[in-house]
């Protein structure tokens, strides 16, 4: 059981990371900033 | 709800909108083409050597504090009034009918201070005043029948309170507290149309000529920046106000029973106090941005010039409103048994908190003396100085607002036990957003210091997207998560008196922290009436010395603070029955 809440987490972590990449993203692109992978300007 | 308690409601709101809609649509344009009058100094009276200036600041920061508290009171009484439909009970009511209460003891002072500053106005800037109803025409009109609705309605909201409260009677209460509530908001836009028309005149040629509608003239660009962070602050000024009542009773009352009831009233006042602050850096935000937008000289004028030191005093007052609130939500662990379980976290809490707050403190440069300025090597120090820039303010700001709101739900959650069998996988997805969203808002801050001005002003949106997406987050996995928990009792009244002093710093550092900030505001006209276009030839057409300003501010605060505590006592006197002495010590005389 307290396996599994660590993975939880883990994936938890994973899933918030994904979430707020695409958003802070959208977000920056949307102010006409275009953003590469590492969200350095290009 | 019938549908005839819709459509009456509906009616209601109809009937308030339909006036003002129509007037600023059929509206024509103007026929004169009269350019705005250009007064000489003489033009501006000199009486008693009063300073013109500051009795009109005064009465106009006074005035709007009291409408700020009486247009925000009945909008959150209303929520509360429906909360107690919706749960069935009755504290909820008895809450919201005592919102009412000190709100009508501070209205009809808002009234009269109202009354005095459009006399003052009309004394000291006939020439203003008179080119400001030239553009606004009927709207002036339209203001004052609103003003006369607005306290019709409001007497009526309050005085029908217990004649309208069971069953269906109780919808046509709470739509006339609708039809309130619509009447203040729009007094209170069309008051800012007027104020956001002289920092960003549209509808008038650049002499000053009325080419526009009124409309025009109403809808300039820094008009609806404008009514949502005021809206927003009214809402947390409301809350913080009679936060400050509740803790005042809270403290004379001897009654156990009495002394929950009030303690209960602080912490939702408090609550809604936090609630309507925690967006308001982001209006706030938005105003500046428009700002800039329209006039990059304005902006510079704020942020970068004399007015820019007060933003430093804005932040001591901001991180002083932040750790009253959490101070008081700490102190709020002790209601409830479970509570002792989360009091070790408070620590960590306290240094995210103060650690912000000493950021946002921090300025970029000094004020020195070249000897100083020789021995630093620079006007900014080489460590601290870094932490003045906006990158780590923005970051501190959104810091303090996710910790802050940490302490609510700790609070929130030390009161319910989850029962669901997925709860602490649940909990799991809650830290991984804390810890995902915190590593966000402090990588987005880092990004700002190596990039460009555009991408570092363009990354403050993520920050503060990051921030609202813990909240909201946060509260929907808590909805669920909570859904049929086991409640644990919670001890209102089980508070120390400290923490009720928490309670009065709110209201005092927010009456502050308004009057500062409508200084600012005011001041980014520097010497016109209406921005570039009327300009200002007083003898005090300057913007005040900081600290004449500081003095002017302060003593705004404190009249307003007496006069609170004078409408606190008021509303304590109303409830003082004297004891009935009895047939024998009646005094009477054969």
């Amino acid at each position: 059981m307290v396996m599994r809440r660590y993975v939880v987490f883990v994936v938890a972590l994973l899933v918030w990371g994904a979430f707020f990449y695409v958003m802070d993203k959208s977000i920056m692109q949307a102010q006409g900033l275009p953003v590469g992978a590492d969200l350095m300007p290009r | 709800m019938k549908t005839w308690h819709l459509v009456s409601l509906f009616a209601a709101l109809l009937s308030v909108l339909l006036p003002d809609l129509a007037a600023a649509s059929a509206d024509a344009v103007a026929t004169t083409l009269e350019a705005a009058p250009k007064p000489s100094r003489l033009d501006y009276p000199v009486i008693a050597g009063i300073s013109g200036r500051t009795l009109a600041w005064s009465m106009a920061q006074m005035h709007l504090f009291l409408a700020a508290f009486v247009l925000a009171v009945p909008l959150f009484a209303i929520a509360t009034e429906f909360m107690s439909v919706v749960t069935g009970d009755d504290r909820f009511d008895n809450m919201a009918r005592e919102f009412m209460k000190i709100t009508m003891a501070a209205y009809s002072l808002t009234a009269l201070v109202g009354g005095g500053l459009l006399l003052v106005l009309l004394v000291f800037y006939p020439h203003l005043m008179g080119y400001m109803i030239k553009v606004f025409r009927g709207q002036v009109l339209i203001y004052a029948l609103l003003f006369g609705l607005e306290s019709i309605t409001l007497y009526i909201y309050f005085y029908s309170w217990d004649a309208l409260r069971r069953g269906n009677r109780k919808y046509y209460h709470m739509s006339i507290g609708l039809v309130l509530n619509t009447v203040g908001l729009t007094l209170m836009f069309v008051a800012n149309a007027w104020v956001s028309f002289m920092m960003s005149p549209t509808g008038i040629a650049p002499d000053g000529a009325i080419t526009g509608t009124v409309w025009e003239a109403t809808r300039n660009p820094l008009w609806n920046p404008l009514n949502l962070h005021r809206f927003l602050a009214n809402i947390a000024y409301g809350g913080a106000i009679v936060g400050g009542y509740a803790a005042y009773m809270f403290l004379a009352e001897k009654d156990p029973a009495k002394k929950a009831h009030y303690d209960w009233m602080g912490y939702t006042s408090n609550f809604i106090a936090i609630l309507g602050f925690i967006p308001l850096p982001f209006a706030g935000y938005w105003l500046m941005a428009e700002i800039y937008a329209y006039s990059q000289q304005m902006g510079i004028t704020a942020m970068g010039g004399i007015l820019a030191w007060l933003f430093i005093i804005q932040a001591v007052l901001i991180g002083t409103i932040m750790l009253a609130a959490n101070y008081y939500l700490w102190s709020g662990l002790m209601r409830t048994d479970r509570g002792a379980r989360y009091a070790k976290y408070v620590k960590y809490i306290a240094v995210v908190i103060v650690g912000g707050f000493l950021v946002w403190v921090t300025p970029h440069t000094l004020i020195l003396t070249t000897a100083e300025i020789q021995n630093l090597g620079g006007t900014s120090h080489k460590i601290l100085g870094p932490l003045g820039i906006m990158p780590a303010k923005n970051t501190a700001v959104n810091l303090m607002l996710v910790f802050t709101f940490l302490s609510f739900q700790m609070f929130y959650r030390s009161s319910r036990i989850p029962v669901v069998p997925w709860a602490k996988s649940a909990n799991m997805v809650v830290v991984a957003l804390y810890v995902v969203g915190i590593a966000n808002i402090v990588a987005a801050g880092i990004y700002g210091y190596i990039t460009p001005t555009v991408y570092k002003v363009g990354a403050s949106v993520p920050q503060v997207m990051t921030t609202l997406s813990i909240i909201i987050g946060s509260v929907i996995i808590d909805v669920f998560m909570l859904r049929g928990a086991k409640s644990e009792k919670v001890h209102w009244g089980r508070m120390t008196e400290r923490s009720q002093y928490a309670l009065f710093v709110l209201p005092v550092a927010f009456t502050w922290l308004m009057g500062l900030m409508g200084y600012i505001r005011s001041s980014l006209r520097t010497n016109w009436h209406v921005y570039t276009v009327m300009k200002d030839n007083s003898p005090e057409n300057y913007i005040p010395a900081l600290g004449d300003a500081g003095n002017t501010i302060t003593g705004i605060t404190l009249a307003f603070m007496a006069v609170m505590v004078f409408v606190f006592w008021l509303s304590r006197l109303g409830q003082t029955k004297q004891a009935d002495p009895g047939p024998d010590n009646s005094g009477a005389t054969s």
